[in-house]
């Protein structure tokens, strides 16, 4: 009997992981642009908020100002493709972008824990939108980036896909993100993210284990910088424009509902956080202009009786059945 | 109203007795080889989606402007539709941000099945939107969103020929404004503007026009202000400290209502001749200040709804204070209008075929609450001239109202082809 | 140019009066409940709303509103505490800030439902309407009023926390909560008593508000930014820090848009980042241990 639940969970996963891959590819077979244009929203989302994770989840550590880095990418790759650039270089240089100023706030933020950590990059996250604002002559203020290109992809001289078509585009960002989905399982599953899920668990001793610790976190940071850079890079040409609005901290904020709402303590729970925040705003829309009041009494719900979110909900269950054998 | 109703009735009668001649005719012809002809009510029904801010501090521009949408929709249903098709219209939120607007964009379109959008508050998401939709390659009416870039830059440069706007664009503050200001002997003037784009292009084209005809006049002072600043008590002081005769104050809404109480308190009116702010007029700065609201200071709005005084004016006030016990403000008016601009064009090209509803907006004119009024075919941009007045308190009204109007022509009040850069 | 200073002075402080109105409950709240409480700005926003309906009911009495409007606050802290905010003081920080960011986004609905999305304001009390004159500078009634009053409102924290018994209490509980408890201090009634204080400075600073400001569901949102940038800079948990970081901001935020306005947007952020990253238990907090 052991044998066989043993076996059977061993491929539910991967099971679970294949057809949702499946049905992406799918989409655009079935179901209209907007249905690709939410897919595709909901993967950006499930990236930004999984990035989230890995200093919230992972680390324990809360940052509202993630935004910062989802703006740096979408800016620094918006303009670089305003400027003609290669898709993958601009891609690249945004990502690489949010990584370098993640190393800058990271070294400070780092020295904090809880609430200074969450009130310096909050403050963090507002001068990136400040300065975004202001520095019109760069950013277009706050009309921001307007017209960006989605370029093409090829080899020279053999092959060239234009991704102007959006569901070009869509296919594109579909394999980008599910690549950086599973570079970032990579890192909760080794020996890395176990040490940051160690420091999650015991808080108290952060500062009594000392220098190596940050260190961590530090990398952490950055991890969370990258690939939150990488989201908003993605964005940029997706949506074709670039405002100071993805630096404000209400941005910050999706990746916090995400990861709450799927559970931040399993890693494909930001993906599912981000496909239930997406649907249920669209959802509420039709029916109320009170989405405010709905968002507020969710949240109000996780925290008082689900904190580990749904997939931390489940895994409880499914726990509870197996201590009952 | 009456006239709109007879020349609706004649049309809808001589559509009806077309379709029925084409259809005899067809019939005997063996029509099933041609439909087109057969069917001469188009597609049914009609799908107009809106968006604008419904929630936030902004949210009534949104509230404004799906009631007037929803006056023209129901107005144009109750008398048959559009060449007989009836309109559905839906409204959404766009919660003043780029990536919801386009969302919804996307949405109306391609899986709603809009054949028309209108609205749009902010003009960062004007443009934005506007980018997209060659892509979604349908008409955008834009209602609100006033910067000058959107028909300029979106339309005119770029020939994005989907975007249109029935809302008349900063022009009419800073330009109009300068018209306003010339005639007040006062030479130094001092700027409390809001710290964006259409806060910036305002007061530059504001401090552009008053210059080259008064070139002694004097900016001694300016004061750039975030949007949502609910606390205006620096800036006013930084402007005082310049002793300015006069100030023009680019602000909206809430920022606006908290700006005058504020000045107010400071005495900002009892030392200085003039203040001009470009969003004094709107609706919601009106009943949001109600008795605090200084006489004596000038403002406009995109539509005075005492203005023009005629029947069909008359007629949509009546008609929308009946309807929503309220009076309509500019969003109202400017998304009542588009809807307007909708019917007209599609029984003009008698088609829903994009480049025959371009060409038939493109030089079209329009019958409007706010008065006479032309879609411009360089930059599909609605010319038309609401006023400047000041402010009074009449018993009659629940809230102040706009008095000694000055409207100013609209070939000085709008700039034109090939649109020089503002310094 | 004296006069100019002085001026700027007095209207950084007025400016400055406010902040530390909204602050003072945050600090509290903070500095005994160890609670960030993200929706204080949101009991600010509905305080003034309530006052504004107060006003409107007593045919236009400011007076009657400002007495009673934060005593309405103080019985609406007084259901959040003890139905919400009681169970999750164990809790990680984390999920105790998302509790109380969940109450700004319902907030900001419900007001809307109840009040409507329009803007509203009320009129400055007759009695206060005029201008004083202050070293040849002159300056309006209802500042120096709110001056008055903000630092009333000081004093009497000072006086409670540093010179009653029930402020030894807080004070003591607010250090180690297990000692106060063990020692016989009705822990969870104190705390809840603390929560309504906050909720009543709330309030009163939202009623104070009113005349001046414009009213809108979104109010809740920019007030707390400020107030967070007050504590701090002040130290989070510090009455006086709050006091002293609120007039500071204030002060700073006047001469910032008289004489470097490109940084206006960025400078309250600027300066909390530094704070925060040199001194995170600002100017007058306590270093934890």
């Amino acid at each position: 009997m052991k044998n066989s639940r043993i076996k059977s969970s061993q491929w539910r996963w991967p099971l679970g992981v294949g057809l949702f891959i499946l049905i992406i590819l799918l989409v655009p077979l079935v179901g209209g642009l907007f249905w690709q244009y939410l897919i595709a929203n909901v993967l950006l989302l499930s990236l930004f908020a999984l990035s989230f994770n890995v200093l919230f989840g992972m680390a324990g550590y809360l940052s509202f100002g993630q935004g910062a880095f989802y703006a740096v990418g979408a800016y620094v790759t918006g303009l670089l493709m305003l400027a003609k650039l290669p898709l993958l270089v601009s891609i690249l240089l945004g990502f690489v972008a949010a990584g370098v100023l993640a190393l800058i706030l990271g070294f400070f933020c780092v020295r904090h824990t809880q609430v200074y950590f969450a009130l310096l990059t909050l403050a963090f996250g507002m001068m990136v939108h400040a300065i975004v604002w202001k520095w019109s002559s760069v950013t277009g203020g706050d009309d921001g980036l307007i017209g960006i290109p989605r370029g093409s992809l090829g080899v020279p001289g053999v092959i060239s896909v234009q991704l102007e078509p959006f569901t070009n585009y869509y296919y594109f960002l579909v394999i980008v993100t599910l690549f950086a989905i599973y570079f970032l399982y990579r890192i909760h599953i080794s020996p890395f993210g176990l040490v940051l899920r160690g420091i999650r668990e015991n808080s108290g001793r952060v500062d009594f284990a000392g220098v190596a610790a940050r260190k961590y976190i530090l990398i952490a940071f950055i991890i969370a910088g990258l690939f939150a850079g990488l989201a908003g890079a993605l964005m940029a040409p997706l949506e074709k424009t670039v405002g100071p609005a993805v630096a404000h901290w209400t941005k910050s904020g999706e990746p916090v509902f995400a990861a709450l709402i799927g559970g931040p303590f399993v890693f494909s729970g930001p993906i599912l956080g981000a496909l239930i925040y997406i649907g249920l705003k669209e959802f509420i829309v039709r029916l109320t202009q009170y989405w405010l009041l709905i968002f507020g009494i969710v949240l109000l719900t996780i925290v008082l009786s689900f904190r580990g979110g749904i997939l931390g909900f489940i895994q409880e269950q499914i726990q509870k059945k197996r201590s009952m054998y | 109203m009456k006239r709109e109703k007879k020349k609706g009735m004649n049309r809808r009668e001589f559509l009806k007795a077309g379709a029925g001649a084409l259809a005899l005719g067809t019939a005997v012809a063996g029509g099933l080889s041609f439909p087109a002809i057969a069917r001469a009510k188009l597609k049914d029904p009609i799908k107009i989606a809106c968006q604008g801010v419904h929630s936030g501090p902004l949210g009534n521009n949104g509230e404004f402007m799906r009631q007037g949408a929803l006056l023209a929709v129901e107005e144009i249903n109750a008398k048959g539709g559009i060449l007989g098709s009836k309109i559905e219209f839906l409204f959404r939120d766009d919660e003043n941000k780029v990536d919801i607007a386009i969302k919804n964009a996307r949405y109306f379109v391609t899986t709603w099945g809009a054949d028309f959008l209108i609205g749009i508050d902010s003009s960062g998401v004007a443009l934005a939107v506007g980018q997209v939709m060659p892509e979604l390659n349908k008409i955008l009416i834009v209602t609100h969103g006033s910067t000058n870039k959107y028909n300029e830059d979106i339309v005119y440069k770029n020939k994005i020929k989907q975007c249109f706007r029935s809302s008349i664009p900063l022009y009419l503050d800073g330009i109009g404004g300068a018209f306003v200001a010339k005639d007040f002997p006062f030479k130094r003037w001092a700027g409390i503007v809001c710290d964006y784009e259409y806060g910036h292009t305002s007061w530059k084209l504001f401090k552009h026009t008053l210059k080259s005809m008064r070139p002694e006049v004097e900016f001694v002072s300016e004061s750039l202000a975030k949007l949502g600043t609910v606390d205006f008590s620096s800036h006013i002081a930084k402007v005082l400290t310049a002793n300015p005769e006069a100030i023009y104050a680019v602000n909206w809404g809430g920022d606006l209502v908290a700006l005058i109480k504020q000045s107010s308190v400071y005495k900002l009116y009892e030392k200085i001749g003039v203040w001009l702010g470009t969003m004094g007029g709107a609706m919601d700065v009106l009943t949001g200040l109600g008795r605090e609201y200084p006489k004596g200071l000038w403002g406009t709005t995109r539509y005075w709804f005492l203005y023009p005084d005629t029947p069909r004016n008359k007629a949509f006030v009546g008609d929308y204070h009946k309807r929503w016990n309220i009076y309509p403000s500019h969003n109202s008016e400017c998304a009542y209008a588009a809807i307007y601009m909708i019917k007209h064009a599609v029984e003009k090209a008698k088609s829903l075929e994009l480049d025959s509803l371009i060409a038939a907006m493109e030089g079209m004119p329009l019958d409007r609450p706010a008065g006479p009024c032309y879609i411009r075919k360089e930059d599909h941009q609605a010319v038309y001239s609401p006023p400047w007045g000041q402010v009074i308190h009449d018993p009659k009204y629940p809230m102040p109202i706009l008095t000694n109007l000055k409207v100013f022509p609209v070939d000085k009040l709008y700039r034109h082809p090939p649109f020089p850069p503002i310094e | 140019m004296l006069n100019t200073i002085l001026y700027l002075v007095l209207v950084g402080i007025a400016e400055g009066m406010f902040l530390w109105l909204v602050a003072a409950g945050l600090s509290l709240t903070f500095g005994v409940l160890r609670v960030l409480n993200f929706a204080h700005g949101s009991l600010f926003m509905l305080g003034a709303y309530v006052a504004f309906s107060l006003v409107k009911i007593s045919g236009g009495n400011f007076w009657i509103a400002l007495a009673i409007a934060p005593l309405v606050l103080a019985i609406v802290g007084m259901g959040m505490e003890v139905f919400f905010f009681r169970r999750i003081y164990d809790l990680d920080m984390s999920f105790q800030l998302l509790l109380t960011f969940s109450f700004v986004l319902m907030l900001e609905d419900i007001v809307k439902f109840v009040w409507g999305p329009l803007y509203q304001t009320s009129p400055i009390p007759p009695a206060l309407t005029g201008t004083a004159s202050i070293l040849g500078v002159s300056f309006p009634h209802y500042y120096f009023f709110i001056l008055v009053v903000g630092s009333a409102v000081g004093l009497g924290l000072w006086l409670f926390i540093e010179r009653t018994k029930w402020g030894k209490v807080v004070q003591a509980t607010a250090s180690d909560r297990e000692m106060s408890s063990a020692v016989g201090v009705k822990v969870p009634q104190l705390y809840t008593g603390v929560f309504m204080l906050g909720a009543w400075l709330a309030g009163l600073g939202g009623i104070l508000s009113v005349p001046i400001r414009s009213l809108s569901p979104g109010l809740g949102e920019y007030v707390i930014i400020e107030a967070f940038v007050v504590t701090v800079i002040g130290g989070l948990g510090s009455l006086k820090g709050a006091f002293i970081g609120a007039l500071l901001i204030g002060i700073f935020h006047t001469f910032g848009v008289m004489y470097l306005p490109v940084f206006e947007l960025a400078i309250a952020y600027i300066t909390m980042a530094i704070v925060l990253i040199i001194r995170p238990w600002g100017i007058f907090g306590v270093r934890e241990a």
